[in-house]
């Protein structure tokens, strides 16, 4: 958008406009022939990637992660339940997805879009098979009182890649997360021990004392590319998404494993090659998006 | 939906501007009120009221409740309003929907005071039988039979005379439930309590239609409102609640004048609606 | 393991094991009581306002006024999505929702129908509707997180975004809340202050025209509190007004840069 330069060519800056909006296809194959994306990156580039901790007060863990445009915001909250018979020593995780109206032109209010559930399905099935959580960790009595952490992560703004930054959101907000101190009262209920106490003299002893943040193993993080012809574009924008079809997402943990591979359909049809390329895409920015959270979280101790 | 021809839009503005409405009323004149009490057999009281041809029915059904936690020495009231197909068409399915919410809504906030109860029309307090534990939750119900405008003057009308046609049964308390026991109750079905009504605002709603504000309007003046004023006062000249609807601005200055005026007006509508009241409760206990 | 597939479990969050006697933290006999957050009475909380938080959206704005966070989208003027009949000026949407950990405690994260309509009608006098016929213009609302005077900031919250997204309006919308509290009157609650409020005023108006578009008021008021209550309203408005226009200058001279 925004108006051409008064200076500038104005009929060859419309022209280039039109030709996008009309032949978006040709548009794109035009560029990356030059090796090149509209948005000046090179094919295998994520974009940007910030991260930050804390963004919402009223929860125990929460991040805002921005991949380009795309934006998510993850948050925490922490309740008690009773574990089930089977396993008692441990906790729950819930993980919930939302798109809301403001996301996206095509979400509207009553009408959930459809992605939603879709990615929801896939962050918990990617978190829980990572092993990044010791669900023992979130016990609190044997049988009796466990944590279920409930993971919400909205989508502020949504611009491609949705996945990468729900997960991106949802790991941070993990390391972000502050367990509170409770303690088990007569009544089996578990209660809170208030700030202020830490420290001093407790009337109640914590059952939680040590437990305040979790051990996280092997994160998970991922990489979306989209293939097109022979091209391969890492991170793609919702404009490039919705021109070229075929998705593949490569999830790997900090050692290099992969935890999880989708290629929900697409008219292209993946050669061995191209899935290995993607993988290799991902290990690179595995480390990248690990540089990022560790850079994050150590500004966060200073802090 | 009133559908008027340029004509009639500009008789009825033109009539306004001299002081003489379409039906013959001037600017700050109600149409004939009329009230009829006891017409639910079923619910704890119940009233009909007709203003011109507007005719809206109000319900009040008690029941025993639990108290919330954050206020246990009050009892609860809702208050909900339904659009009969029976009034206009277009209230057909979900049609009624919005001005239901919306009528709903300016009750609650005209009727129940802030979020700690206090400026309430009603005495929350009144409705405990045992604090933190027992009290009774008020379920009242409008029901807009005939629309031709004015509405929510008529179910705040409609609300204030079914309530002080509502007995609630006195209710015996067991004693020797201890701590968080439920203590048993016996629910007298002979003695009921009467409501202390004094304290009910009356809702007056102005509607401004070219530079004046008119009192009562029928759906034909109202199609050609820019914003309406409605304004629930209670006897004490206190104002106890407010809201505007139309999507014209108002000078500030304007609005303190509405509201001196509802004022003024509240004080005849109040006196009246006793009488009105007063004269059904007669009627019914005569039959 | 996550719980999918199954009922959930019930889950409750943990009290705290003090009872701390819920804070009367001001009574009717004390005048000189601190609110919790230290401001004076008529001191608002700092306001922060960002345009352009939304990329896929045609306008958007950012507020944060204390724990009150809240971001707004505005997408079109675009094909009404309702089947409905002509019309020579356009249609206004609106809808807030807030997020399941918007209040203290987890909720379902519903919209807000309520505050869908009062938006709308805050906002529906402001716009000049005529300008986009026959298509509707959507405002959309979320409150990330809830922290008090919702509505008013999410009022003025959308106002600038329907100016970031170029729909052409008369003037901006600000909207300002009072309490009552015993004898005082405070400005700009925070939702602890609001749980115990005897009474509620809202306006939101257009500040250079220095016309209301819209008023409630909740719980018993006096004329003389009363008009000091609006004069306190409409004073903030205008404050208000200056950071906002403030905002949309400042975005204005990024872009030219």
């Amino acid at each position: 958008m925004g108006l051409p330069d008064a200076s500038g060519d104005l009929s060859s800056e419309m022209e280039v406009d039109a030709f996008r909006r009309l032949f978006p296809l040709r548009y794109f194959e035009r560029h990356l022939s030059e090796s090149i994306r509209p948005d000046a990156r090179p094919l295998g580039r994520a974009r940007d990637t910030t991260l930050a901790l804390g963004a919402v007060a009223s929860a125990h863990g929460s991040a805002l992660a921005k991949i380009g445009s795309t934006t998510m915001l993850a948050a925490i909250k922490m309740e008690v339940m009773t574990p089930s018979t089977e396993s008692p020593d441990e906790g729950s995780i819930a993980i919930d997805f939302h798109m809301p109206p403001i996301c996206s032109p095509i979400v509207r209010p009553g009408r959930p879009a459809e992605a939603a559930p879709v990615i929801s399905k896939q962050l918990s099935d990617t978190i829980s098979s990572s092993g990044m959580i010791n669900l023992k960790e979130l016990s609190l009595v044997s049988g009796k009182a466990a944590w279920m952490a409930y993971l919400d992560i909205y989508c502020l703004d949504a611009d491609g890649a949705l996945f990468d930054a729900a997960l991106l959101s949802a790991v941070a907000a993990f390391s972000h997360l502050q367990i509170p101190i409770v303690s088990l009262n007569d009544d089996g209920k578990i209660e809170l021990i208030s700030e202020e106490d830490d420290g001093a003299k407790l009337e109640v002893e914590p059952v939680n004392k040590e437990k305040r943040k979790l051990t996280l193993s092997s994160i998970p993080f991922s990489l979306t590319c989209i293939l097109h012809k022979n091209y391969i574009l890492a991170d793609p924008t919702a404009e490039e998404e919705s021109i070229m079809e075929t998705a593949v997402t490569v999830v790997l943990d900090s050692s290099s494993r992969l935890v999880s591979f989708y290629k929900p359909g697409g008219p292209v049809l993946a050669h061995t090659s191209a899935v290995q390329d993607c993988v290799a895409l991902t290990r690179q920015r595995v480390k990248e998006l690990q540089n990022i959270l560790d850079e994050t979280l150590s500004g966060m101790e200073i802090d | 939906m009133v559908g008027l021809s340029l004509g009639e839009k500009h008789f009825i503005q033109g009539g306004i501007d001299q002081n003489l409405r379409s039906d013959g009323r001037k600017r700050d004149t109600y149409r004939p009120i009329s009230v009829e009490t006891g017409v639910i057999p079923q619910a704890n009281g119940s009233a009909r009221i007709r203003i011109g041809a507007t005719e809206v029915i109000a319900s009040v059904k008690a029941e025993l409740g639990r108290p919330n936690a954050l206020q246990p020495d009050k009892g609860k009231v809702s208050i909900f309003v339904d659009c009969s197909p029976v009034a206009e068409p277009m209230f057909e399915g979900r049609g009624g929907e919005e001005l239901s919410t919306e009528l709903s809504v300016a009750l609650q906030r005209c009727l129940l005071g802030g979020k700690s109860g206090a400026g309430a029309g009603i005495d929350l307090s009144s409705l405990i039988v045992a604090e933190g534990k027992i009290c009774w939750d008020l379920y009242i119900d409008g029901l807009v039979i005939s629309s031709d405008g004015n509405l929510l003057d008529a179910l705040g009308a409609a609300i204030k005379a079914a309530l002080s046609n509502t007995g609630i049964p006195r209710v015996q308390v067991a004693a020797g439930a201890s701590g968080d026991e439920q203590p048993e109750v016996d629910i007298s079905d002979e003695e009921f309590m009467q409501f202390d009504t004094s304290g009910i605002p009356v809702i007056v709603t102005l509607t401004k239609v070219g530079r004046h504000y008119i009192v009562d309007a029928t759906s034909e003046e109202e199609s050609q409102m820019s914003s309406a004023v409605s304004v629930s006062i209670n006897r004490k000249g206190h104002i106890c609640g407010l809201s505007k609807r139309g999507s014209a601005g108002l000078d500030p200055s304007v609005i303190s004048d509405m509201i001196s005026v509802a004022r003024h007006i509240s004080e005849q509508l109040i006196n009246k609606l006793d009488s009105e009241i007063s004269a059904a409760e007669a009627d019914e206990d005569e039959m | 393991m996550a719980a999918q597939g199954g009922a959930a479990p019930s889950t409750y969050t943990p009290t705290p094991t003090k009872k701390t006697q819920r804070s009367p933290f001001f009574s009717d006999s004390d005048v000189d009581w601190l609110r919790p957050d230290g401001r004076g009475f008529h001191q608002c909380r700092p306001a922060f306002f960002r345009t352009g938080a939304v990329n896929s959206a045609a306008g958007s704005a950012y507020a944060e006024f204390g724990n009150t966070k809240v971001i707004v989208s505005v997408f079109g003027p675009r094909e009404s999505k309702k089947a409905m009949v002509y019309s020579d000026v356009g249609r206004l949407n609106c809808n807030v929702s807030y997020t399941t950990f918007a209040n203290p405690a987890r909720g379902l994260g519903s919209d807000n129908k309520e505050f869908s309509s009062m938006l709308h009608k805050a906002l529906e006098g402001a716009i000049m509707l005529e300008t986009f016929p026959k298509t509707t213009v959507d405002v959309f609302a979320l409150v990330l997180e809830s922290g008090g005077s919702d509505l008013p900031v999410v009022i003025s919250c959308a106002s600038l975004a329907l100016a970031d997204a170029g729909i052409m309006m008369y003037d901006l919308v600000a909207g300002v809340s009072v309490s009552c509290l015993g004898r005082n009157l405070i400005i700009d609650p925070i939702l602890e202050e609001e749980s115990f409020q005897d009474g509620s005023m809202m306006i939101t108006c257009m500040p250079s025209r220095y016309e209301v578009t819209q008023l409630t008021i909740t719980g018993e008021w006096s004329t003389a509190k009363l008009n000091e209550a609006m004069q306190l309203c409409l004073d903030a408005c205008s404050k208000l007004d200056k950071i906002m226009r403030a905002c949309l200058e400042e975005a204005a001279s990024a872009s030219q840069d």
